[in-house]
């Protein structure tokens, strides 16, 4: 990974990274020291990420406190957070979260396994495009919901059929993102790679690869969001515990406040997950030098 | 009723001749062949490893709070499904081998090209003072007699129990489907009192704990409910077809339907067992909403003799052929009769 960064840095400068480190200083000559960065985002907000949230959930307060929410459509926040509290007291949130983070996991690495090769095989070959791609975006265009009663057919109605549903819904973003972030590398590279004489083994290690993890993040993060958004359709069937198993077994008895925790609990989940592909997605790119810096 | 006594008799008499050509037929040299193989006696031999994999999430509960689970003389894998649509996805997908539904479920499932039968019938005593669903009636709207119900919005799932419901309710109250409104809406989870609460509908059966919710949360803006003066209470085992043609199934579930029926009875002598265990426990309500439910069932009541309830299913499917435009089935033919006897046979021995 490091032939790109280096190479992109010294050999092959690209003019909108290089403006802000200063590389083509000489022949730009800004005006004023201060309007320097002008063009760019400025500094990181701390807990920018939060933000957000915080403010819906002051919307939230406000609404439930002045009336203007009714309590039996949306409880208020703090009712919510009592009845959390009264599930974990009584030990079923962290069961239920245990067993749908279990489910989660290995459909996600089951459908990012299955999903880079995807779009590995893809994406390098013409006749692996040929016969890949038409299928993943046939199943891109159905929805998960749907092909159910057929998983049940074949994988029966046990965590085989729930893994594997997870699975097909990860897969697509990993695909779709993975796919189109390796075809738009640069054919400079390529030629780069060529003028080199990069054996086919070292271009795709120091050139393909890298060039596609932007890409595979992107799709990461869908991918565990994902994941997580499968739960509440797979845990219909035939499931005794489950984030989604709560959230069903609370509209058969209309508690919506169960409802509503299991939802907070999805909200946090994909936060905290997303936050998580985040941080390993800056570290493994930290060799870019892009807008979001 | 009245209505429905006359029908009975009629059918009886139909059913009588039907049980006498089967007989004859039987007893014809020619008839080893042509009998199906639950015209004869159900087998009792379960032998080693047989499994049976069945979906009734509320007696396996109560086979486990009783400790009556350890007794049975199969291998059991346990599914949380119940209810018609996810039975008949469940049989189709060869994942499971019996369920507890309604009904209506066997009927539709038939009507889709599922066979199946019925295995075991289980009533309320005194179903019109117990009955399973209530009539939700919206905020605002004046519904106070079944003959209000004309020119109203009546939400209506025609695969399931509630819907023939709502037709038996509507030909009770001398209307047809063209004098009201029905709404196709499948009921799952609270869909119905929410499609109440939001005045999506005027009218819809609501059951269990939902009655009690939906009047306590919109109560205060009008909503009520009426009793609809019928009984409703059908709870039935059924099975696959292909699972009954195989001895070792066939003998297990035979064995099941015996501990079926003294799970139901345990949990009629031990209320405040099944709340705990059952309502509290895995169901996430509290122990007044099991109360609630508990004296809402009252006592059950489980037939030796299936006459009354074939005669009863053959109406409720004349009347669905006729308002859904199916073709008619034979009441006898969802039943197998080889079980009917095994249920009470086992409460008057124990």
């Amino acid at each position: 990974m490091n032939a790109i960064s280096h190479t992109a840095a010294v050999a092959l400068p690209i003019p909108y990274a290089s403006d802000e480190r200063g590389l083509l200083a000489p022949a730009v000559q800004p005006r004023k020291t201060g309007t320097r960065r002008r063009l760019a985002l400025g500094r990181a907000i701390p807990f920018g990420a939060l933000i957000g949230p915080a403010l819906l959930l002051v919307i939230w307060s406000i609404g439930s406190i002045a009336g203007l929410i009714d309590p039996r459509t949306l409880p208020a926040p703090w009712s919510v957070v009592g009845t959390a509290i009264d599930l974990i007291a009584a030990g079923k949130l962290q069961d239920h979260l245990m067993t749908s983070a279990w489910r989660a996991a290995q459909g996600l690495v089951f459908g990012v396994l299955i999903g880079t090769t995807l779009a590995l095989i893809s994406g390098l070959s013409r006749l692996g495009e040929a016969i890949i791609d038409g299928p993943v975006q046939i199943k891109r265009a159905i929805p998960t919901l749907a092909l159910i009663p057929l998983l049940m057919l074949w994988f029966g109605i046990g965590e085989g059929m729930k893994v594997t549903a997870i699975a097909l819904a990860v897969l697509i973003p990993i695909y779709i993102q993975t796919h189109s972030s390796l075809r738009s590398i640069d054919s400079r590279y390529v030629e780069l790679a060529q003028t080199l004489r990069m054996g086919y083994g070292e271009f795709i290690r120091e050139v393909i690869l890298p060039g596609a993890l932007p890409g595979f993040f992107l799709g990461l993060r869908f991918a565990v969001t994902y994941a997580w958004l499968s739960l509440v359709v797979v845990e219909q069937v035939n499931a005794t515990s489950g984030i989604g198993y709560m959230i069903d077994l609370a509209r058969n008895y209309g508690q919506t406040d169960i409802v509503i925790v299991g939802l907070a609990v999805y909200a946090l989940l994909g936060l905290a997950s997303d936050g998580i592909v985040r941080f390993f997605q800056e570290r493994s790119l930290s060799w870019r030098r892009t807008l979001a810096d | 009723m009245l209505a429905v006594d006359r029908f009975s008799r009629r059918r009886f008499g139909t059913l009588v001749t039907a049980l006498a050509v089967t007989l004859v037929a039987f007893s014809s040299p020619f008839s080893a062949r042509a009998g199906s193989p639950d015209a004869g006696i159900l087998p009792t031999k379960i032998p080693e490893g047989t499994l049976l994999r069945i979906g009734d999430p509320e007696t396996q509960r109560a086979l486990e709070l009783s400790g009556l689970i350890d007794r049975l003389p199969f291998k059991v894998e346990w599914a949380n499904i119940s209810g018609g649509p996810q039975t008949i996805e469940a049989f189709r997908a060869d994942a499971l081998d019996v369920g507890s539904v309604a009904d209506i479920p066997p009927i539709h499932a038939t009507w889709t090209g599922l066979k199946v039968k019925i295995i075991a019938a289980k009533f309320r005593k005194d179903p019109v003072a117990h009955p399973i669903y209530q009539l939700g009636i919206a905020p605002g709207v004046e519904v106070k007699t079944l003959a209000d119900l004309r020119g109203k919005r009546i939400a209506f799932s025609p695969g399931q129990a509630q819907g023939a419901l709502v037709l038996r309710v509507l030909q009770a109250a001398g209307l047809k489907k063209e004098d009201v409104n029905l709404i196709e809406l499948p009921s799952k989870g609270d869909a119905y009192p929410v499609a109440l609460a939001s005045k999506q509908v005027d009218v819809a059966p609501i059951w269990g704990v939902l009655v009690k919710h939906y009047l306590h949360q919109y109560g205060a803006d009008g909503a009520t409910t009426i009793p609809h003066g019928l009984r409703d209470d059908p709870a039935h085992l059924y099975a696959p077809q292909a699972v009954l043609d195989d001895p070792a199934k066939a003998a297990a579930l035979g064995e099941y339907v015996r501990y079926w029926a003294l799970a139901a009875r345990w949990v009629e002598e031990h209320p405040k067992e099944w709340i705990e265990g059952y309502y509290v426990a895995t169901q996430g309500l509290n122990s007044e909403d099991g109360q609630y439910l508990v004296d809402a069932d009252g006592r059950f009541d489980i037939p030796s003799d299936w006459n009354d309830v074939i005669a009863r299913q053959q109406a409720t499917i004349d009347l669905l052929a006729r308002e859904l435009n199916k073709p008619p089935i034979k009441a006898e033919d969802l039943f197998d009769r080889r079980f009917e006897a095994i249920a009470a046979n086992a409460l008057n021995a124990s």
